[in-house]
């Protein structure tokens, strides 16, 4: 009787904890935007006007959260701050793509279905991750939704190179496009860097390694061929399977034996991309230098003492650099008030609901007041210009792209070390 | 007869075709070591010293591992799948112990300072890690001790799921970082520049061999070691001699968790990060390894760590590390096809 009891208690707590775990990444109920919406829904007229959902998708528990949570604060300020317009209602509702902690492509995929299923959904912002993105596109394609991301980076969710697979036109099974972001894609990123490591460190062997993953080893193909093309040299390349991987040091020291003299790190934090640091004590003492999946305080975690000399490119602006972004920052922190509420893409995910904002409204005054369809929304997005936000002012090409995105440098400094920003250069495509 | 005539031309076009693909093995296996004896001799004997260094602390850990693999196969025949997860276990019980030992990352302990503490959390991690397995032992497998094969083989995957859930939990679920304590002082050979043997390599191997021959010499020389393997050849007839099988079963899963255990520790350590579920991937690696040298015999699972981890660092460090995989696999097909039963030949008991 005893020993039943133990094994009863045993599959108890096992349940308990597939249940606690699965109640950790659920989808999120529906928040309502906090401030003035009492005023609002006060006359019937403006409920029976309807109400519209702004949705996202992001990477929000487990170590993800520390990216992920950040950026959907932001999104949730930007539509708190307008709670209706013409009496039709705004509204956010988060959803969580991640599954045991870590994005997850079907995740994504399935968050996406539940939105279209809900027809007052007209727009999202998100999601975080290239390989994410990849395949919430085609199914929000036939949606069609507006998605709107402010991270993701990969050249080929919205480009056609000769090297990609899938091809964006395979991505978008209607023909026409959904998918707009405002970051700066990753044949700007990687070069980016290649150039900083020549020009500003003015070295010219680098190492490089990668994660294997969309967004990994596609920034450190661009990295690459930037920095052969300008003279420079790549001692050795290693792509490795993140999963499996522990034991960087055969790696490093092939790096050193050729004389490297940075390291390049097509990875997130995420991906054990900072381990190498960590493991780089005694062996090589050279700049490490990487994307910004590396620009977080994980990434410092991991590199345990060894976090002197780390540079990250950020693929969006830095908004204390904006003095017309002053009073926004200010109400952002009133409203969140904690440090690890804000990150590095809190404000350009700001500003991609403030885009969705924008132009949903534009959508409404021309349907002459009423809700308008997704497609109108879409059509709405694709004609913004010149609108200026906390990281940049926006406008889209017909692939998806940002007309003009920001790139920031950012490098670590003091002790404990934290990222301070260095230096930022607009790009005009 | 017609049908018979055909079954008989299958089994011959089995039995080329089977020829055929250990032949592709071979061929792939010797391209291998054509192009890796090629690179060695380009990279010069300094790296090649280098990379078998890490090859040896890598096999190290392995090896521990795979050692509690083979022990509990060797005496119940069963997979214990939860064994990768109580390494794990090792590595997260002795992170949670360093600080409160007193030492932290850059804390500038050294000597019997550093050293004591270290020995202390390691001998409670590895003890942690020896009463859960025998918890789990109690709980999940002796109750099915008469069940059909496959019924403990569920409930040790089950068992695996259940401490990985509680270390995520309690963890979080990424990459910890395991703080990097052991002085960077290292031995380069053959004067300053040449391959480095760093104290860390030093303390694995070092851990692992005492560890090893503490395990030899105590199933070897003394009474429960006589016991267990006495119980692993015949489990009915042991019990007839008096032998309390229960017990014996229970100390076997005990010794196995506290190499375990030890491994977790020495693999924080080691590469200075943790994952709640690093015991999947490595506990495969070490099973592999234990089949590998002969299931259910010590030496071989702790040659067989060995093996693996050399030819995985020499893959790493010479090839890419996309075929480190592959050529591990390779290999094991190639000598399992010609010795079944492992490189030093299994020790189960015979039915």
């Amino acid at each position: 009787m005893h020993k039943r009891w133990l094994s009863i208690s045993t599959v108890l707590t096992a349940v308990a904890l597939v249940a606690a775990a699965c109640g950790g990444g659920g989808t999120g109920a529906s928040t309502t935007a906090p401030a003035g919406t009492t005023g609002a829904a006060a006359t019937t007229a403006a409920a029976a006007a309807g109400e519209i959902i702004i949705a996202s998708d992001l990477p929000t528990s487990g170590a993800d959260a520390s990216s992920g949570l950040p950026t959907q604060n932001g999104a949730a300020f930007a539509v708190s701050q307008t709670p209706s317009y013409k009496g039709i209602k705004f509204t956010f509702k988060p959803f969580d793509d991640t599954v045991n902690g870590v994005h997850d492509p079907q995740k994504g995929a399935q968050n996406v279905q539940q939105m279209l299923s809900d027809p007052k959904v007209l727009a999202m912002v998100g999601p975080f991750n290239s390989n994410v993105a990849r395949a919430e596109i085609p199914i929000a394609n036939q949606g069609p939704l507006a998605m709107m991301s402010p991270s993701n980076t990969n050249e080929c969710l919205t480009q056609t190179f000769p090297y990609c697979d899938p091809q964006p036109k395979a991505l978008r099974p209607t023909g026409k496009n959904n998918y707009f972001r405002i970051a700066a894609p990753d044949t700007v990123q990687g070069p980016a860097m290649a150039d900083y490591i020549l020009n500003t460190l003015k070295l010219t062997k680098v190492a490089v390694f990668s994660d294997n993953e969309t967004f990994g080893k596609g920034v450190a193909d661009n990295f690459v061929n930037r920095f052969k093309a300008k003279g420079g040299t790549v001692t050795n390349r290693s792509d490795f399977d993140w999963k499996t991987t522990n034991d960087f040091k055969p790696f490093i020291n092939a790096a050193k034996a050729a004389g490297a003299q940075a390291i390049y790190a097509g990875a997130t934090s995420a991906t054990k991309g900072c381990i190498v640091r960590s493991q780089m004590a005694g062996i090589l003492d050279v700049p490490f230098t990487g994307p910004d999946g590396i620009g977080d305080d994980q990434c410092l975690k991991d590199a345990g003492s060894n976090t002197a000399n780390m540079y990250f490119t950020n693929a969006a602006g830095d908004a204390n650099q904006n003095p017309d972004a002053a009073s926004t920052v200010a109400a952002f922190k009133q409203a969140y008030p904690k440090a690890s509420d804000v990150g590095a893409y809190t404000f350009p995910a700001y500003d991609c609901a403030l885009i969705l904002v924008d132009s949903i409204k534009r959508a409404i005054d021309a349907n002459g007041g009423k809700v308008p369809s997704r497609q109108q929304v879409i059509d709405a997005v694709q004609a913004t210009s010149g609108l200026k936000g906390t990281v940049g002012t926006y406008a889209f090409d017909a692939n998806g792209d940002p007309k003009s995105a920001t790139m920031a440098f950012w490098a670590t400094k003091g002790t404990p070390a934290a990222w301070v920003f260095q230096s930022q250069f607009s790009v005009g495509q | 007869m017609v049908s018979s005539v055909a079954a008989a031309r299958a089994r011959l076009l089995s039995g080329s075709r089977g020829r055929l693909l250990n032949g592709a093995l071979f061929v792939l296996i010797a391209i291998a070591a054509v192009i890796l004896a090629t690179k060695v001799a380009a990279n010069g004997p300094a790296y090649f010293i280098q990379i078998v260094v890490y090859g040896l602390a890598n096999g190290s850990i392995f090896a521990l591992i795979a050692l509690g693999y083979t022990m509990v196969y060797g005496i119940v025949e069963l997979i214990n799948f939860a064994h990768g997860d109580v390494f794990t276990l090792g590595g997260f019980i002795s992170l949670w112990l360093l600080p409160i030992f007193g030492i932290n990352e850059g804390g500038g302990t050294t000597g019997l300072g550093l050293i004591v503490p270290l020995i202390a959390i390691l001998i409670i991690s590895m003890t942690v890690c020896a009463v859960v397995n025998v918890a789990i032992e109690r709980v999940a497998y002796r109750p099915l001790r008469h069940a059909p094969r496959l019924t403990p083989l569920i409930t040790a995957v089950g068992m695996s799921f259940v401490l990985e859930g509680i270390m995520f939990l309690w963890r979080g679920p990424f990459n910890l970082h395991y703080p990097n304590v052991l002085p960077p002082a290292s031995i380069e050979i053959g004067g300053s520049g040449g391959p480095a043997i760093t104290s860390k390599d030093l303390a694995v191997i070092a851990i692992a061999v005492v560890l090893m021959v503490a395990l030899t010499l105590f199933v070897e020389r003394t009474k429960l070691g006589k016991a267990m393997r006495a119980t692993a050849q015949d489990r009915d007839a042991a019990e007839l001699m008096g032998i309390d099988i229960n017990r014996t079963i229970a100390a076997t899963f005990f010794i196995g968790a506290l190499l375990a255990g030890a491994g977790g520790m020495i693999f924080g350590l080691y590469y200075n990060t943790i994952t709640f579920d690093q015991g999947f991937t490595a506990g495969l690696v070490a099973f592999t390894a234990a089949v590998f040298g002969g299931i259910g015999n010590i030496q071989g699972a702790a040659l067989g760590g060995l093996v693996i981890g050399m030819i995985q660092s020499l893959s790493d460090g010479y090839f890419d590390t996309a075929w480190t995989q592959v050529l591990i696999f390779a290999i094991l097909v190639l000598v399992l096809v010609f010795r079944p039963t492992g490189i030093l030949g299994m020790r189960v008991p015979e039915k």
